[in-house]
């Protein structure tokens, strides 16, 4: 893209909890690295990245957005991610495409439950993390508190490179631990001025004591860094440096750094951070390609190391569709591409001729020529690519490690005012599917609506916004419905046979299949046993195809069916009545009468609730909990209040926020988060299928 | 008191082969006199698995722990003795000093 060496680019994530200051931090990013003059702030409505109107209005991101600065002769390529439950798939499929994250926490709360869930995203993709403690100004702040619930609740070994000075309104700058100073902040231009001092002698025991514990930590993973300790009694700043960023990479520790971004204090030297110790696209073991079927997953994987020179790959990771068409976010891992070269699909096997390419500034545009490896750029004229599909060379079709996507948890139907909107409903509804896969979209077949699922109300409620902004697209919607789903308890063998042979051509088709459950997330499993031609080759597809369209309405109360295996065993077929018709349809009815001898259940998700409230409240808020089939997990004191964890069925959590408040005179709050289905109570099966019948 | 520390053994013979750190510390002499020792990964006995080891001179072993403790598994090692344990092998090497 540009001339920047590799070793010289960073290719980072902004990620927190919900309100913890990742928009804003990037902000301040942006303005002191001069790309913008100005700063802008979430509650103004201005920001960089919070481009969308729905992002302006609500002070919420809701898109995750590409932005490229420069800092010391370094090229950060920044992705700011939304905080909130409902938009986590930007979040994983950002992590999954980045070399390293920043992950802020409160200095207020320390960590979230969403902290905690994109934590665990950054550690299902390896990505090297430091961490920021923000908001060291507000009311309440305590550094050292908020650290300690890194260990606490995410269970890591977190490493202070800085201590702060003051706290609260008397915040004023940070201890450097690596080069033992003080950086202290001035009043004025917007915090781009700051100086060095020295360490302030009430603070420079407890400096020397952290830098110590810094000392024994970083030189573990650096033996020549240990050694020259053992000589000198000390290490230079620049071993020091290197051993932090082995640790990093590593993740044998993570190192902390802290300040508040939006009094403009910390963020400079948490740049330099991100050149001192995240890894450049040389740095990490490269991109994993996909097991081949059957094989297990492990070590033995072939990595895409980044190399201009290699044969091109590429993994594209978010789709957005503007008024100048569908743009494809394309990660490039190895080798070089220019507009007009054409590269392979390998996810689904077909060629795409690359247009027009672009480097991203949030919703603006920069046309670019040619991309390298480490490079994030937008694609333009792509015909098919979906988010997860690899882009790659002919002379090595790698198809790379596939994305995991959220399961929705929420339906609504939807279905435009007027009959004339049918069609434009429909083409919005799957370009906006195509660039969100954590958004499915059905069509019920008993009742013919048009139903979608999605990670929570807001999430449903933006779609329906967006389908009325961006397409013009007036709907009406039904109420939230629980997203069940149907699976079976035991293993059941049915065989059935299609026949209407009464004259004329007719129809024949037997199907002898056998349904077993999976565990919970396994899917449909399809597997062919059929030996001697029972059922000829050709027919095979046609049961699968009704196999997969009827599990689409399951046969208790019509919602879809998961995690079973199918297995088509036997069957039989005649010669001129069979067709593939014929075998769809036995397949269906086999589904319909095998599934109800198979134990069917239906799956309610479960959610895990948390929420904090002022300590003379904790006794309604448990006993509300109680009545809504909730399982407490735990309750811990955080100074006046205290945390509620709890695993709540999502049905009961309709409207909870203000039956909450009403119970806490609006004192208390909560989040919640997807954790698991479970098979629901009889009595609430019953009701649901009286409803559905 | 202080001993001169260097590179000990990056690998150590067991029967799956984890990757263990040692660092010697030698007297004014040169002879090594204590060890700080930390093993990656856990070792499969007949015994059970344990996560974290100490060897003597000949590499025979002298403790096996079950799990981490809590207080680090580095172990300062003097002779055949577990003289101290810390998360980090620069704070185990001042154990061993500090037991001299």
């Amino acid at each position: 893209m540009s001339g920047t060496p590799l070793d010289k680019i960073r290719n980072i994530g902004i990620t927190a909890h919900i309100d913890a200051g990742k928009t804003t931090t990037t902000e301040r990013i942006l303005y002191y690295t001069g790309v913008s003059h100005k700063i802008g702030e979430v509650h103004d409505g201005n920001t960089t990245t919070d481009y969308m109107d729905q992002e302006r209005e609500r002070g919420i991101t809701i898109t995750s957005a590409a932005v490229t600065c420069e800092w010391k002769n370094h090229r950060i390529n920044i992705i700011d991610t939304p905080g909130h439950i409902d938009f986590n798939i930007e979040v994983n499929r950002s992590l999954r495409v980045l070399d390293g994250a920043v992950f802020i926490i409160e200095g207020v709360a320390g960590v979230q439950p969403q902290s905690e869930t994109n934590w665990r995203l950054a550690d299902r993709y390896n990505v090297p993390r430091v961490i920021f403690i923000n908001k060291l100004d507000r009311t309440g702040a305590d550094f050292y508190r908020a650290f300690a619930t890194l260990k606490e609740k995410l269970d890591i070994v977190a490493l202070p490179l800085q201590l702060p000075i003051g706290i609260e309104d008397q915040f004023v700058g940070v201890i450097d631990l690596v080069e033992m100073k003080a950086i202290v902040w001035e009043g004025g231009e917007l915090g781009a001025k700051f100086h060095d001092e020295a360490i302030p002698a009430d603070l420079l025991e407890k400096a020397k004591e952290h830098r110590q514990i810094l000392l024994d930590t970083a030189l573990a993973v650096d033996d020549a860094g240990m050694e020259e300790y053992f000589d000198k009694g000390d290490v230079s700043v620049e071993t020091l440096k290197r051993a932090i960023k082995t640790g990093t990479i590593s993740g044998a520790f993570r190192p902390v750094l802290c300040g508040t971004a939006f009094k403009n204090k910390g963020v400079q030297p948490l740049l330099d951070a991100v050149l001192d110790y995240l890894p450049s696209p040389v740095d990490v073991p490269g991109i994993k390609v996909a097991a081949e079927e059957g094989e297990e997953e492990g070590d033995h994987q072939r990595r895409i190391k980044a190399d201009p020179k290699a044969p091109f790959a590429g993994l594209a990771f978010k789709i957005i569709n503007d008024k100048y068409g569908t743009l494809t976010f394309v990660r490039v891992y190895a080798g070089t591409l220019k507009s007009g070269d054409s590269v392979l699909n390998t996810t689904k096997g077909h060629k795409e001729r690359i247009g027009r390419m672009f480097q991203m500034h949030a919703d603006k545009r920069a046309e670019i020529k040619e991309v390298i490896a480490g490079d994030i750029a937008a694609f333009v004229g792509l015909k098919d690519t979906g988010t997860g599909d690899t882009l790659a060379a002919a002379e090595d079709p790698v198809i790379l490690e596939r994305m995991a996507f959220p399961v929705p948890v929420i339906d609504i139907s939807v279905e435009p005012r007027t009959k004339e909107a049918v069609e434009k409903m429909t083409l919005a509804l799957q370009k906006l599917a195509g660039e969100d896969p954590s958004l499915r979209l059905r069509t019920d077949q008993e009742t013919g609506q048009t139903i979608l699922s999605g990670m929570g109300e807001l999430h449903l409620e933006i779609i329906i916004d967006r389908l009325k902004r961006e397409y013009g697209v007036e709907a009406n919607i039904g109420a939230p419905q629980v997203a069940y789903r149907e699976t079976i308890s035991r293993t059941h063998t049915e065989t059935y046979t299609h026949k209407k042979q009464s004259g004329g051509s007719g129809q024949y088709a037997e199907v002898k299949i056998i349904f077993e459950p999976l565990d919970r997330n396994e899917g449909v499993v399809f597997e062919n046993k059929v030996v001697g031609g029972a059922v000829p080759k050709e027919y095979i597809p046609a049961v699968e195809k009704g196999i997969k369209v009827q599990a689409d309405t399951g046969v208790l109360a019509g919602f879809p069916t998961v995690d079973f295996k199918y297995t088509l065993v036997d069957g039989k077929y005649h010669d001129v009545d069979s067709s593939a018709l014929a075998f769809e349809i036995a397949a269906k009815a086999c589904f319909r009468e095998g599934m109800k001898k198979a134990n069917p259940i239906i799956l309610e998700p479960i959610m895990d609730v948390e929420i904090t409230t002022p300590q003379d409240h904790v006794g309604d808020v448990v006993g509300d909990l109680n009545r809504r089939r909730g399982m407490i997990q735990n309750q811990e004191s955080s100074g006046s209040t205290i945390i509620v964890r709890a695993q709540v069925p999502l049905k009961e959590m309709f409207g909870y926020i203000s039956n909450l408040r009403s119970m806490t005179k609006g004192r208390a709050s909560f989040t919640m988060q997807f954790h698991h289905y479970d098979p629901v109570p009889r009595n609430i099966a019953d009701e649901i299928m009286a409803k559905s019948a | 008191m202080r001993l001169r520390w260097a590179r000990g053994r990056g690998t150590i013979e067991t029967t799956t082969g984890p990757r263990a750190s040692e660092w010697l510390g030698l007297d004014d002499a040169g002879n090594p006199i204590a060890r700080v020792i930390h093993l990656e990964g856990p070792v499969q006995t007949e015994h059970g698995v344990f996560r974290a080891i100490a060897l003597d001179q000949e590499a025979k072993l002298i403790r096996l722990l079950p799990l981490p403790p809590a207080d680090g598994d580095w172990l300062a090692v003097i002779g055949g003795r577990v003289v101290g344990r810390a998360a980090a092998p620069l704070a185990a090497v001042r154990r061993a000093e500090a037991a001299l």
